[in-house]
């Protein structure tokens, strides 16, 4: 399998990787084909991600993926974040060959999963979002 | 240590350069068919007979009990297909942890109308030969069963298998693709009647393999043509990949044992490194009754993709147990039939030792995997939460 070198890096030295107290926003998705598991917590301030973090049970692209997902995220406007798409994701890694593009379904999904969550927080609701991916 | 360590043998080993010298000619002024009549011809043959003298040696069957493939797949196909076209219908056992170059030809058998019992293995891996018995039928034609599984490495009791078979007078089939120049087969010992070998697994070229046929075992051609090996499998002969075959052989006579010896050892070495350094690891396959170079484990939470991906990283080459195709990943069918729990399964990483390994390689695999595995569970959330 070849993976671009910006992969292999983001496999090598994940970035923003474990957990984080008392989130604002937590959101995870799983993909039932493989088992594949990404969780990320944000921490918000004014509308945008101030700290991102993520656990993630998969294959390299998966964690891959993850690892450059918490840098998609950094900065960027929750509403912008609750329609991230896994081209987006696909190319913050210099892409996926085509047998692993679960990788980015589910980081996408979490991600959106996690936005999704801190918009029900902050309008009363609590709990973790999450989605999946048959 | 030469900065890249290969622990992939039962996939492939690397040609023996004593091979590579005994085939070059034979890509060389030696090109003759050894069909042919004239001279080029003879030298040809001659190649292609002394290498069945070596593998007949080497196997002590007769030279006329040979039939050269080109692979491990086409010999079970040859074997499985030849013996059932000969009988024209009936019932084949056969086990779940077969090759699939075995238990795709039984569910292509089952399509031409033939019954097929596909027999469980206990938690080590192992076939009870008392299912086979129970197995059996009036009009069972074929007992199939491998000699070693490639993923876990267990050794069945082909010798009680075949007795069986024998005392009903039913070909016993043996895919010995993985045993064959690693641990000894005894043909009549055995009771086998047919046995799948291969070139590429033990430092021979890829490409060529052999199927042994013992005499008066009724079976008929798959591969229609000319009049080659006997009748029994038409084509012109691979004659450099049969050269490089019958010397791989002629070299593994002179280096199976020590190399047996030594590989269990640093199997074991590797097994006890990693169960002393890592947590929740598990080794899968017989304790005792396994290759002498195969060790599967599987590490719980973590995929084993990314171990290998990792370990590859590191220049180490391993296989995953695994094989994730567009986000599905199967576990492997051989784990599952052994009952491995599945999350346990969907982290098994297979190392299968050869002779170019050194107690340098197995230091370096346990510097380099502990952390490995630490830090792919670092980011797991089934492990941290």
């Amino acid at each position: 399998m070849n993976y671009s070198e910006t992969l292999i890096d983001h496999f090598r030295n994940p970035r923003n990787a474990g957990m984080m107290r008392d989130p604002d926003g937590v959101g995870e998705d799983t993909f039932e084909g493989c088992g594949d598991l990404a969780r990320f917590y944000l921490r918000v301030v004014d509308g945008r991600v101030a700290d991102v973090r993520f656990q993630t049970y998969g294959c390299g692209p998966t964690i891959a993926a993850s690892s450059a997902g918490t840098e998609l995220a950094s900065g960027r406007s929750v509403s912008d974040l609750l329609t991230l798409s896994e081209r987006d994701v696909a190319a913050a890694v210099d892409g996926l060959p085509a047998e692993r593009l679960h990788a980015a379904e589910v980081v996408a999904g979490a991600l959106r999963a996690a936005a999704r969550d801190y918009v029900a927080r902050r309008n009363g609701g609590r709990g973790m979002e999450a989605s999946r991916h048959v | 240590m030469s900065g890249r360590v290969y622990l992939d043998h039962n996939a492939s080993t690397q040609v023996h350069p004593e091979v590579v010298a005994a085939m070059l000619p034979y890509f060389g002024e030696r090109f003759g068919n050894p069909s042919s009549v004239h001279g080029f011809g003879r030298e040809a043959r001659e190649g292609v007979e002394v290498a069945r003298e070596q593998i007949a040696h080497f196997l002590r069957m007769s030279t006329d009990e040979v039939v050269f493939t080109s692979g491990g797949t086409e010999s079970d196909n040859l074997a499985i297909k030849g013996v059932a076209a000969a009988r024209g219908a009936g019932h084949i056992i056969t086990s779940q942890i077969e090759h699939h170059a075995v238990l795709r030809t039984c569910q292509f058998l089952e399509g031409q109308g033939f019954a097929v019992t596909y027999l469980p293995v206990d938690g080590d891996g192992l076939v009870n030969p008392d299912d086979i018995r129970r197995a059996l039928r009036p009009d069972t034609v074929l007992i199939t069963v491998m000699h070693a599984n490639s993923e876990v490495g267990t050794i069945q009791p082909v010798d009680a298998i075949g007795a069986i078979a024998r005392e009903r007078g039913i070909p016993f089939h043996v895919d010995g693709v993985q045993t064959f120049g690693k641990v000894p087969i005894d043909l009549d010992g055995f009771g086998i009647d047919l046995l799948s070998f291969s070139s590429h697994k033990v430092y021979g070229p890829k490409g060529v393999a052999g199927l042994y046929i013992r005499k008066g075992t009724k079976m008929v051609s798959v591969q229609h043509g000319g009049e080659h090996e006997r009748r029994r499998r038409a084509g012109t002969e691979n004659v450099p990949g049969i050269v490089g075959f019958g010397k791989a052989v002629a070299v593994r006579a002179r280096e199976m044992e020590a190399e047996a010896v030594r590989l269990t050892a640093l199997r074991n070495r590797f097994w006890d490194g990693i169960s002393a350094r890592v947590p929740d690891v598990r080794l899968n396959g017989h304790p005792t009754r396994r290759l002498p170079g195969t060790l599967n484990l599987c590490f719980r939470h973590v995929e084993s993709e990314s171990i290998v991906l990792g370990l590859d990283l590191k220049g180490v080459a391993v296989s995953a147990g695994s094989a994730c195709t567009s986000g599905n990943v199967e576990p492997s069918y051989v784990l599952v039939a052994m009952g491995v729990p599945l999350d346990w399964a969907m982290g098994s990483v297979r190392a299968t030792l050869g002779r170019e390994n050194t107690d340098a390689d197995i230091d370096y695999v346990l510097e380099v995997l502990p952390p490995l595995v630490e830090r792919i569970r670092s980011l797991s959330p089934a492990a941290v939460s």
